[in-house]
């Protein structure tokens, strides 16, 4: 069976591996802090205590397997008149966003993305439910977007 | 306004002091402090009002609207009569006892992006906001009066020389162009510039009062007042009463609201596009040029089906947010005919020939019957058991159709043109039966055009071939400027 998600003119263009490295660190800090919490409780109160510190282990754990393939699963490709995005391992989702349509293109990069050299690049439609962003390009890459991206909505700028 | 802020600050000010010290005050020797402590709350807050008032401009621009507002922080803004997405003038209670109305101009800028222009006398309303609609539609217009763009005082006062020369008038016909405008052809006058509007449809207050009977609100809240009566009967605690009294507190709150909001319900159609009038408490006459009806939607809950009622539904750019539920209704109850008359108005052409037999076969139509629409294959019925015959979706000429819901029957109807973006998603279990859930992502609004669980197929076909449609239709789409395709 095709899949619906594997147009057959399309070639993906993938982020960035170091996308792994950004998801990761966040995730380990917000299950790493509970997890010593719980050992350190567990050593020195109760060993019921052991049940908070696995919690977020499983969870960490369950995540460090997980983030790899959920970035090489995103994708996204610039076709003439409209760029598409895809994600997700479990849950699969695909967005067409036309060039006409764009009404602002946003391109943010937090600390820890500047210091891995990676931008994040959103794009916005009159609609709230057009969920178009792209985490994980190099700065370049999201500036060459960006410009592309605005310059192409330009050329086909349409009304709501 | 200053009337308004008065009572308002009244009340305030009776609210906020606590009652016992307020009787000891009043029975108290400096009695007399409370009336200066009033007084001097009420003249602070009326000269503010005047102040806000004075301060409050706007200025009519060949292509934009200028508001000036603001004491302190100060606001200046600019809307495109170009963008302009509805006209819509609004009279809350008080300010129907002064005759006053406010003039709100949504373009599609996200929450809080309109233009409200608030107050103003009745007819002035009335004549802005036929100057407006005709500026937007691409209507030469000129001021006899003051030059174009003079600033107008907000208010009852500034804009009280009435039908005289500060009044907008089309210019004659245009010697060059534009010619056999049907705007032009009515005599010129303090009117003029109002386009003719007929009346296609107004809701009965019987069947509007059935309709909200019969609603889904009021099943939950009848269901909950049994639960609550029966967990009472079964406890012996009438304390169960008290502690549910907030949800159905909530629900009458809605459910009032939406009987006083849709109350003397009106549709018409204009040349300015479609004109919606109702509201019990608080009137609301919107206007709603053509093309800038971003999706409908037709739904029949589940009590409304033995009287075929449908309830029609539209996005608009800038209706979105917490207005939406007043705003955007475009027929709070009608039978099947009316539901059709009204989505003509707004869509007057699918694009096909038997626009109707398709209708139907969205509105109560499945997978057993003969129709165009091309549905869910059977294997998704573990995923959808009461539904999954009714979900598929069509396409036509014009627009895509999606339908789906059997208790509460749904059918979206979305123009090309409109479309802004398309999403496709699918889970483990759709994976596994080789299906995938399509949406059509339109302005924030009521309508969310969506439809589940497709053969994977199908899913990947309508997503190429629509991407395709709704490009070469926004090429053919009409001009923002609704006017000006006849002139041209």
């Amino acid at each position: 069976m095709t899949s619906p998600f594997e147009p057959h003119d399309v070639t993906w263009s993938r982020v960035s591996p170091r996308l792994v490295t950004a998801m990761l660190v966040p995730a380990t800090i917000s299950l790493g802090i509970p997890m010593v919490v719980g050992v350190v409780l567990a050593v020195t109160i109760s060993p019921w205590f052991w049940l908070l510190a696995g919690v977020p282990a499983v969870f960490l754990l369950w995540s460090i397997l997980l983030i790899p393939r959920q970035v090489r699963a995103i994708g996204y490709a610039e076709r003439d008149d409209d760029l598409l995005i895809r994600k997700g391992v479990m849950f699969r989702s695909m967005v067409v966003v036309p060039y006409g349509r764009m009404q602002y293109v946003d391109v943010e990069a937090g600390p820890l993305d500047r210091k891995l050299g990676l931008a994040k690049v959103q794009l916005h439609t009159a609609s709230v439910g057009t969920d178009a962003q792209i985490p994980g390009l190099p700065p370049d890459e999201a500036a060459r977007l960006r410009d592309r991206l605005a310059s192409r909505g330009e050329a086909r700028l349409a009304g709501l | 306004m200053v009337g308004a802020a008065l009572v308002i600050l009244g009340q305030q000010s009776l609210d906020d002091g606590p009652r016992g010290g307020l009787i000891t005050l009043v029975s108290g020797e400096y009695w007399w402090t409370l009336l200066v402590a009033l007084a001097a709350v009420a003249l602070v807050g009326w000269s503010y009002s005047v102040l806000a008032w004075r301060m409050t401009t706007y200025a009519i621009g060949e292509e934009t609207v200028h508001l000036r507002r603001g004491i302190l922080f100060r606001q200046q803004r600019h809307a495109r009569l170009d963008r302009l997405q509805s006209v819509d003038i609004r009279q809350p209670l008080v300010a129907r006892f002064f005759g006053l109305c406010e003039l709100t101009l949504e373009t599609a800028g996200g929450t809080d992006s309109g233009v409200a222009i608030g107050f103003l006398k009745g007819s002035d309303a009335d004549e802005l906001r036929a100057e407006l609609l005709a500026r937007a539609a691409g209507l030469k217009v000129a001021r006899t009066g003051p030059a174009a763009g003079a600033p107008t005082q907000a208010s009852p006062g500034a804009v009280a020389a009435p039908a005289g020369p500060g009044h907008a008038v089309p210019v004659g016909p245009a010697p060059e162009g534009q010619p056999g405008q049907p705007l032009e052809a009515v005599a010129p006058g303090p009117t003029s510039l109002e386009a003719p509007q007929v009346p296609v449809l107004s809701v009965p207050l019987g069947r509007l009062i059935a309709s909200v009977v019969r609603s889904g609100a009021m099943i939950t809240l009848v269901a909950w007042a049994l639960v609550v009566v029966v967990v009472m009967i079964a406890t012996g605690e009438f304390a169960v009463i008290s502690a549910s009294l907030p949800a159905v507190l909530g629900a009458g709150g809605y459910l009032f609201g939406r009987l006083t909001g849709e109350f003397d319900f009106r549709v018409a159609i204009s040349p300015d596009g479609v004109r919606l009038r109702h509201g019990m408490l608080e009137t609301r006459s919107q206007t709603i040029p053509p093309g800038r009806v971003q999706a409908v939607r037709l739904v029949q809950s589940v009590l409304w089906r033995g009287r075929d009622w449908w309830r029609v539904q539209v996005n608009v750019a800038g209706y979105g947010g917490e207005s939406e539920e007043k705003n955007s209704v475009l027929l709070p109850v009608g039978t099947r005919e009316e539901a059709l008359t009204v989505l003509s108005l707004v869509l007057p052409d699918l694009g096909v020939d038997e626009p109707r037999r398709i209708l139907d076969a969205g509105l109560d139509g499945d997978s057993r019957t003969e129709s165009v629409y091309v549905t869910a294959p059977r294997r998704t019925r573990i995923l959808d058991p009461v539904a999954w015959r009714r979900n598929g979706f069509t396409v036509t000429g014009r627009a895509l159709l999606l339908r789906r819901g059997r208790m509460v029957k749904i059918l979206d109807v979305v123009p090309h043109e409109r479309t802004q973006s398309l999403g496709l998603s699918q889970g483990p279990w759709q994976r596994r039966l080789g299906v995938a859930s399509f949406q059509v992502h339109s302005t924030e609004g009521p309508v969310h055009p969506e439809a589940p669980h497709l053969d994977a197929g199908d899913a990947a076909r309508l997503m190429a071939e629509q991407a395709t449609r709704a490009r070469s239709a926004r090429a053919a789409a009409g001009p923002e400027r609704w006017m000006e395709r006849q002139g041209e």
